[in-house]
């Protein structure tokens, strides 16, 4: 058996399949792609050639980058079935139905190498089933791999193991399913539903239940179910319109013909006329022609929502939903809130947590695994279990018990206390034996929480904070809201230099955000114009480029990590690191012109530094300039850490961590390798083009400006990043030195903030989130 | 002055830039193809060459360090043959063969191969490295953009984006029947290419109609009528012509096509270099004593249909004998092979469809117009 992955098979080509294919090849591993021969035409590969350009087109996207797609091989399972020959893992992910598993399991064992493993992306198909009538061999490399749509951007991965499932297949699934696809694995039982689908669904019912029992508007429902419950603010209608309303009926078809039939769910399970007739309607949700929600085009783009009791549209409202702490987390607050929000809020959360408590063990094997599928599968905040602690474990005990309600053994069993626990730093969760056991993070995770468990911050301020990430190695992490930089960040990082200096290897800058930095605190910086502050705004660009060239320049690698967002002075503070270490899912660029700025922190020397230093750039001043410019101007950010390396915000030796539980881990490891002998970078001297270098670039701006793809103040703002590009009035035969073009990229950029046009940009900016072009 | 002749003509394949199966040929061994294909089927003898003459726009990259030696080298011609790269952008290898005759005049030669080259794909228009002077930028409309001079022109013109379609959507007819009754076979060269052989010119699109150009965005100006299907394309390819002595041609046997009766340049505004060929094609029809009512035969190249339709207006020329078997917009406008092209295939539709004289004539961006006149022998 091979220890590793090195080639992967998926048969079928659907949504699932051909996402999961895309993910395979994200990871830079090639993977064969089979769906059965069409019953027309002459091109027999047709429906799986027909998924992979489909996936070029989709937004948001399968692929990584077009390098990935090339990975993928495309066939049909009559000709190419044999190519499994090749391949370590081979995932299932075809139609829903055990006669048409069992047949093609039969054919794959006739082709399979032993060890390879073949794995079921099935929902709903018990894996004692799908193995029936297979050999001893076929069933010791089997077992149950569920992914969640779409599965480049979704976290969660259930796998199920079977009894004769061997351990050591399961592991090398896992491994690959963990480090290259970055997929966080839970291990679910063999029970219908698993884990997330199965406390998800019942959440969904109960919601939609008893919304149409208290006469709650979906807005209503969604407003307090949402955000207050630390759930995506689509709350349940908005989340059944964006996976499809005719998903529901057959979940519920399956959960009630394979779930126990003592399980609360067929309690519960029922039909709705209205849906029915949605469904029937074609009112499917945000893939059909509305859903709950619409858009109504014929008046004006109207959002509208539907009315529950008469199934009519009616213009979308805004609910007065939850106020006050229930709006913010408090849990119990939530539940005891007065009227229709209070008892709609217990009837959804009190029926769920009592539902998911009721699946341990028979589900997952422990409260921590439940809560990784909910917040992973589903993108809730909180597990289950976290929000009972919240709640309070005996508050919840007492309402059911109050209510008549059976009350799960395992929160009896936690009484007066609390499912996790900090002991010694340590997180710890409540076992069934009825002691506490730690968290133990797989070999290669270490996120900063965990950190934070058991530490105190080398330095703090009001934006940034230094940590102790252990092995001499010192983590800079920014705090602020969307971690937006701004003075206090740069005064932290000119602190945490000479400390790191004398106590310290190496520097990594990270977060455990969604985003790693929306850029400069813009809010700020519109104060100060707003008041013409000027020299406020000035000592801050200034205070960055030092900041970020004090960290280039500094006598220790510095390792930046980001995941997310990256954007502006983000993206600056990342181009000064001397390396990059991004998670697969890094949004990058420097986006300052679409604020009618220019980068003001050093940005524009990096990134003309790194187009000089990448292969196949042309010779002679212009081309790196005119990369950048056609980057920079256009506020371009990259899809992915791939696309980001196309970009050049990448340099080729910058890794990539898929799992993003492991990216500070990797950080460190890579600022490690870099300690020995680490000398400072040279700071670099450029040749650059000059006023003819300027007037061409102004050429190529004035055409998208014929073309209507620019605006007038475009044009100006190109122009002046222009002016920096190719260094002012430099001539080609001049060096001009990187603190000359600080100075020129800081006098351009205070030029900028002057003019209204660009206050209007960075006011519309704060208020919408959106560019303006003006 | 002793009697010059176009002596042999080939050409490779057109194929769009970028994306099409000359992308990625080198444009150094593109042309040695296409210069033995022509040694080959006029069976000249390379020894008797004076010198290699190669026109091309943006002589950088791999089309830079004077091309024409390079590609006299990668065809195998003498070493006793010389080498020169011409740049007169679109007019390069009309330039070439221009200078051709020029020698030969002097008494400095009697054979010569004028060729022409251009990918696209792989040295981009405006080049590697373009640092226009900004102090000439303000005074000068030079560095205009090629689009936008379309627009003027059509503009000044009045030509409306129908007019512009409907001479698109003839060329396209007229290139792809030519191409179906195996028209450009003789011209062309198989090209061989890591990707196998390629033998068909690859830009036109058949079955082009007034409704789907109808349905384009403007190109260059949102509010203007040029499309990029009333644009000749982005296209990589080479061109070669044989230019002897008629006594040269005549004592070894070379197939010639035509004479060349007379040649011109003329300069012109830069923001309507479309308009060039129209006093450079006068000034040479003058200097041939004839008028075009005396044309049986005329390429002007098609850099876009608003400048052609605007040329073929002013110097009344009469559309059916104008690029008879279609023209640049839709075979492809290879800058630095197109004055080659035109010359050559003028001469042999001279030959080919009969009659008395021909005229190759194209707009030069920056301002200028190249023309020559050829005459049935």
């Amino acid at each position: 058996m091979a220890d590793t992955i090195r080639k992967v098979c998926v048969i079928g080509a659907g949504t699932m399949g051909a996402g999961i294919a895309a993910q395979v090849a994200n990871a830079g591993v090639p993977v064969v792609l089979l769906d059965i021969v069409p019953k027309e035409g002459s091109n027999r590969n047709a429906i799986a050639e027909g998924a992979v350009a489909k996936m070029l087109k989709t937004e948001p996207a399968p692929f990584m980058s077009k390098s990935a797609a090339r990975l993928v091989e495309t066939g049909n399972i009559e000709d190419h079935l044999d190519k499994v020959a090749e391949c370590d893992w081979v995932i299932e992910a075809v139609i829903e139905r055990l006669d048409i598993k069992q047949g093609l399991y039969a054919k794959l064992e006739a082709v399979k190498r032993d060890g390879t493993a073949v794995s079921s992306n099935t929902s709903t198909i018990p894996l004692a089933n799908l193995v029936e009538g297979r050999s001893d061999a076929f069933k010791r490399d089997f077992l149950i791999t569920h992914f969640f749509n779409p599965p480049r951007y979704m976290r969660l991965l259930e796998i199920v193991t079977g009894r004769d499932t061997d351990a050591a297949v399961a592991a090398k699934v896992e491994q690959f399913a963990d480090v290259a696809m970055g997929k966080t694995v839970v291990q679910a039982n063999d029970t219908p539903g698993f884990i997330a689908n199965r406390i998800g669904t019942y959440w969904i019912q109960l919601g939609i239940n008893a919304a149409f029992d208290m006469g709650l508007t979906v807005e209503l429902a969604d407003a307090i179910v949402g955000k207050p419950m630390g759930v995506p603010k689509t709350g349940i209608f908005g989340l059944v319109d964006l996976v499809g309303i005719d998903l529901m009926p057959h979940l519920q078809a399956s959960l009630t013909s394979t779930l126990p039939k003592d399980d609360p769910y067929h309690a519960i399970a029922r039909t709705m006329p209205l849906i029915e007739k949605m469904i029937a309607d074609g009112y499917t949700g945000r893939k059909g022609k509305g859903g709950f929600y619409r858009l109504n085009k014929e008046m004006g783009r109207r959002k509208e929502a539907i009315d529950l009791q008469t199934g009519e549209y009616r213009e979308k409202i805004s609910p007065r939903g939850p106020s006050g702490r229930a709006a913010k987390g408090d849990l119990q607050a939530l539940v005891e809130s007065k009227g229709d929000i209070g008892a709609y809020a217990w009837a959804v959360l009190g029926g769920t947590l009592a539902y998911a408590a009721s699946l341990v063990p028979s589900a997952a094997a422990d409260v921590v695994a439940i809560d990784d599928a909910m917040k992973l599968g589903y993108n809730w905040k909180a597990g289950p279990f976290e929000m009972i602690d919240t709640l309070g474990a005996r508050y919840l005990t007492e309402r059911l018990e109050a209510e008549g309600q059976p009350v799960p053994e395992i929160l009896k069993l936690a009484g007066e206390r609390t499912f996790y626990r900090i002991e010694d730093g340590k997180r710890q969760f409540l076992g069934l034996d009825g002691e506490y056991h730690d968290v133990v993070r797989p070999e290669g995770v270490l996120r900063l929480a965990d950190v934070k468990l058991s530490s105190k911050p080398l330095l703090k301020n009001g934006s940034a904070a230094l940590w102790d990430v252990g092995d001499g190695v010192a983590c800079l992490e920014f705090t602020g809201k969307m971690n937006a930089l701004d003075g206090e960040v740069m005064k932290l990082i000119v602190k945490a230099i000479p400390l790191v200096q004398s106590q310290y290897k190496a520097l990594v800058v990270y977060t455990d955000a969604d985003s790693f930095s929306a850029g400069a605190n813009l809010g700020l910086a519109l104060f100060a114009l707003n008041i013409a502050a000027y020299s406020e705004i000035e000592k801050l660009v200034a205070g960055g480029q030092m900041a970020y060239k004090g960290l280039k320049y500094a006598p220790f690698p510095v390792v930046g990590a980001p995941a997310g967002l990256a954007v502006g002075g983000g993206c600056e503070i990342l181009l000064h690191c001397d390396a990059i270490q991004a998670h697969a899912e890094l949004y990058t660029g420097l986006v300052e012109c679409g604020v009618g700025l220019v980068p003001g922190w050093g940005g524009n020397g990096e990134m003309l530094d790194r187009a000089r230093n990448a292969k196949m750039m042309p010779r002679g001043p212009m081309p790196l300039v005119a990369k950048v410019f056609e980057t920079v101007s256009t506020a371009t950010v990259s899809k992915s850490a791939a696309q980001a390396k196309e970009m050049l915000f990448l340099r080729p030796d910058d890794g990539i961590t898929m799992n993003r539980d492991r990216l500070l881990y990797d950080a460190k490891q890579k600022a490690l390798s870099l300690v020995d002998d680490y000398t400072p970078p040279e700071a670099p001297e450029f040749r650059l083009p000059g006023p003819s270098g300027r007037e061409a670039l102004s050429m190529a701006a004035q055409g998208f400006r014929k073309q209507g793809k620019a605006t007038e103040y475009d044009m100006v703002v190109s122009d002046a990043l222009a002016a920096v590009l190719t260094g002012g009035d430099a001539d080609p035969l001049d060096t001009v030195r990187e603190q000359e073009l600080l100075k020129l990229e800081r006098e351009t950029f205070m030029r900028l903030v002057r003019e209204p046009r660009s206050v209007a940009r960075v006011e519309h900016m704060m208020e919408t989130g959106k560019p303006l072009r003006n | 002055m002793q009697s010059i002749v176009i002596a042999g003509y080939a050409r490779s394949p057109f194929h769009l830039a970028n994306k099409g199966a000359l992308a990625r040929v080198r444009p150094d061994d593109l042309t040695a193809q296409v210069i033995r294909g022509l040694i080959g089927k006029t069976g000249v003898d390379p020894a008797d060459l004076e010198d290699l003459v190669v026109g091309c726009a943006f002589p950088e990259g791999e089309q830079g360090l004077n091309v024409a030696r390079l590609i006299g080298l990668l065809a195998d011609l003498p070493i006793s043959v010389g080498g020169m790269t011409v740049n007169r952008f679109c007019g390069s290898s009309m330039s070439a063969i221009h200078y051709a005759m020029g020698q030969i005049a002097l008494g400095a030669g009697e054979a010569f191969i004028c060729a022409g080259v251009e990918s696209m794909s792989r040295v981009p228009m405006m080049g590697f490295n373009p640092m226009p002077n900004p102090a000439l930028a303000k005074k000068s409309a030079v560095y205009m953009s090629m689009g936008e001079t379309a627009e003027n022109v059509a503009a000044k013109y009045e030509i409306s984006r129908s007019e512009q379609e409907a001479l698109a959507v003839e060329s396209q007819k007229r290139a792809a029947a030519a191409r179906e009754a195996g028209k450009f076979t003789d011209e062309i060269v198989p090209i061989e290419t890591k990707g196998g052989t390629v033998s068909e010119d690859g830009a036109i699109r058949p079955g082009t109609t007034a409704e789907d150009l109808a349905g384009l965005k403007p190109a260059f100006d949102a509010n203007g009528t040029v499309t990029a299907g009333t644009s000749s394309p982005l296209t990589d390819g080479a061109s070669a012509v044989l230019v002897t002595t008629e006594d040269y041609a005549r004592k070894h046997d070379l197939p010639i096509l035509a004479r060349i009766k007379s040649v011109s340049i003329s300069g012109c505004a830069p923001e309507t270099m479309g308009l060039g060929p129209i006093i450079s094609s006068q000034k040479a029809m003058e200097r041939a004593g004839i008028t075009a009512a005396d044309l049986d035969v005329v390429e002007l190249n098609e850099a876009f249909a608003s400048q052609a339709i605007a040329c073929i207006k002013d110097l009344g020329l009469d559309p059916v004998k104008t690029n008879i078997d279609g023209g640049a917009i839709a075979i492809g406008h290879p800058l630095g092979a197109t004055g080659g092209r035109i010359v050559g295939k003028a001469a042999e539709l001279l030959k080919r469809e009969g009659g008395k004289y021909a005229l190759a004539s194209q707009c030069i961006g920056g301002g200028q117009g190249i023309a020559t006149v050829l005459e049935a022998v």
